[in-house]
């Protein structure tokens, strides 16, 4: 397989959750990023929902996602560790090895990047015991950090080693985050790549990009971005970056859709990405772990 | 002192803790008994007995081995089997209640209190696997052991090391690439510190070293060998180090006693320390040349 590191999210489908998982299996993955909501909402309950991820034979990208975890104080902080020692142990549970984690847009969080740091280092040390990994991604409409440039200046602060970046595509192609900037990210410490694309051809105001971000996003390919997208993409691979790729594609049509039928248009995202983007032309395999190696 | 040296930024101490050696290491298993024998070949002693638990307490010299044959009750902690496995270590520490404060402060997973009535509550964390960290600063005047152990009739309390025999460290399984996430934990927490490669101890040559800030024992982490870097392996506690002064003499009495020291190519008894063979449980001990670090000693 060409495209064993292009994974979805099951937030993108609708159903059961098992009806998610066959369906990102059908459609040819080999992993898929799990929305906790997914799991928890299981009628069967937590653990079923684990069971059900187990069985499906797919390998967990990560667990999503943690959000308005840092900056917080008091009764307020204490609450939210609360929140990600029950993620994590969630994360665990499934077999995942990240947690993704959404720069905080709570108007009680502090923007003040000690405080940040503090938050981070401690969600990182109680994630090494579990074997997990944070990936903090940057939100536009966040106190915390509004892009990958920023999420990667508060994960340099803390420098613990099971704490990197998420880089989402969105940055790139809604925020105007110029493309050069992404030559700033630690290939080793950028933990997740997320794409997706959009409809419009211009977003004209915060509220507009908000709203396209969690509703209207499609997957690469389908959009008008794919010139920017494919640059992006390249330019990842150039700098070296060789992790998982995860389409986070939030769409209220793919809700109302078959999720065969929306697994199967990831599956044609993630076979343009390869082979035209990544030019990928043989299935070649362990290929991170080669290209890992030659790095080194 | 002048408004001036206030205002200086002071760094981190060295031993945030301050760490003080290890006052336990314990083993859990669901045959206390055969694992006493073994340790009792090793020159341990059954010194006493938990008032309401079964729990053991074996000493030699400045060592103090746990022996726990029940389980905690406790998500991610050692459900005793067979095979003996080390579930806990103990770090003498200033403060107890403090340390583990500015452990979950700094982001460790506490361990709910199980204390019963009159029984010390020893604060703890988790720490690699199923095992646990215990903080205990009552270690001077009287001991943990004081209150929550009854003492076994006619056993002297202190029977002395073989050989000078001390604890030098305990060797951790760590997953592949997950040194450095170790190594952050452990420093993070607790101030210890990476020895340079070079820096070697005993016979094994693998893993990284870890020094306590107290520099009275060390953290081994290895991780896989290529071969077995993609099988799946859980990370653990996987042996005790042995200090000795003096490795060939402690191996001869030790062999007196009918312990046995692997001889393969690779691996065997020198100067610089001793392997044994697998014990019965699977379980190995390590000798490493050291001297006994006095207590308070730098």
């Amino acid at each position: 397989m060409i495209f064993h590191d292009f994974g979805m999210t099951t937030a993108s489908l609708a159903g059961s959750l098992e009806t998610k998982l066959a369906a990102v299996r059908g459609a040819g993955f080999s992993q898929v990023m799990i929305a906790a909501a997914d799991v928890v909402a299981h009628p069967g309950g937590t653990a079923a929902g684990v069971r059900a991820v187990r069985a499906s034979g797919l390998e967990v990208t990560g667990l999503e996602a943690l959000r308005d975890f840092e900056g917080l104080d008091g009764q307020l902080h204490a609450y939210k560790v609360d929140v990600a020692k029950a993620m994590l142990e969630i994360c665990a549970d499934l077999g995942g090895r990240l947690l993704l984690v959404e720069a905080s847009t709570s108007k009680h969080a502090s923007a003040d990047a000690a405080v940040i740091a503090r938050d981070l280092g401690k969600l990182a040390l109680l994630a090494v015991p579990l074997d997990i990994r944070i990936a903090f991604k940057g939100q536009p409409w966040s106190r915390t950090a509004r892009d990958f440039r920023q999420a990667a200046d508060h994960v340099l602060r803390v420098n613990l080693p099971n704490l990197g970046v998420a880089v989402d595509a969105f940055d790139v192609l809604a925020s105007g985050v110029p493309l050069d900037d992404v030559d700033i990210l630690d290939p080793d410490q950028t933990f997740l790549v997320q794409i997706s694309d959009y409809m419009w051809q211009q977003i004209r105001s915060a509220e507009e990009q908000r709203a396209t971000a969690t509703h209207f996003r499609v997957f690469p390919g389908e959009g008008a971005h794919s010139e920017a997208l494919s640059q992006f993409i390249a330019r990842l691979d150039t700098i070296g970056y060789v992790g998982n790729y995860s389409f986070d594609v939030y769409n209220d049509d793919f809700l109302q859709m078959p999720p065969e039928t929306v697994a199967m248009r990831a599956r044609r995202a993630a076979v343009w990405l390869a082979e035209t983007v990544l030019r990928r032309a043989l299935p070649v395999p362990n290929i991170e772990r080669l290209r890992a190696a030659s790095r080194a | 002192m002048t408004q001036a040296t206030d205002r200086e930024l002071i760094p981190e101490p060295q031993n945030p803790l301050g760490l003080d050696g290890i006052e336990f290491i314990e083993f859990a298993t669901s045959r206390p008994q055969a694992l006493g024998g073994v340790l009792e070949t090793f020159g341990f002693r059954p010194i006493a007995r938990h008032r309401s638990r079964e729990v053991e307490l074996y000493r030699q010299g400045t060592m103090n081995v746990i022996v726990n044959a029940q389980a905690a009750d406790v998500p991610r902690t050692v459900v005793p089997t067979e095979r003996p496995v080390i579930s806990a270590f103990a770090l003498r520490v200033r403060d107890a209640q403090a340390a583990y404060r500015r452990a979950l402060e700094l982001g460790a997973w506490e361990i709910p209190v199980r204390a019963l009535a009159m029984e010390i509550n020893i604060p703890a964390i988790h720490g690699v696997g199923e095992s646990l960290i215990y903080f205990v600063d009552r270690y001077d005047e009287f001991s943990i052991y004081d209150v929550d152990f009854r003492p076994i009739p006619t056993v002297y309390p202190h029977p002395p090391a073989i050989a000078g025999m001390h604890f030098f460290g305990i060797v951790q399984y760590v997953g592949p690439d997950r040194t450095a996430d170790w190594t952050a934990f452990y420093s993070q927490l607790m101030g210890f510190t990476p020895l340079p490669n070079q820096v070697r101890f005993g016979i094994m040559p693998s893993g990284l070293l870890l020094e306590s800030p107290c520099r009275k024992f060390f953290l081994q982490l290895i991780e896989p060998e290529e071969a077995a870097r993609f099988a799946q392996a859980e990370e653990h506690l996987q042996r005790i180090g042995l200090g000795a002064p003096d490795v060939p003499a402690a191996v001869a009495e030790l062999e007196k006693r009918g312990v046995e020291f692997l001889a393969t190519e690779r691996v065997h008894s020198s100067e610089r320390g001793a392997l044994t063979k697998p014990l019965p449980g699977g379980m190995m001990f390590e000798l490493v040349k050291s001297q006994p670090r006095s207590a308070g000693a730098p």
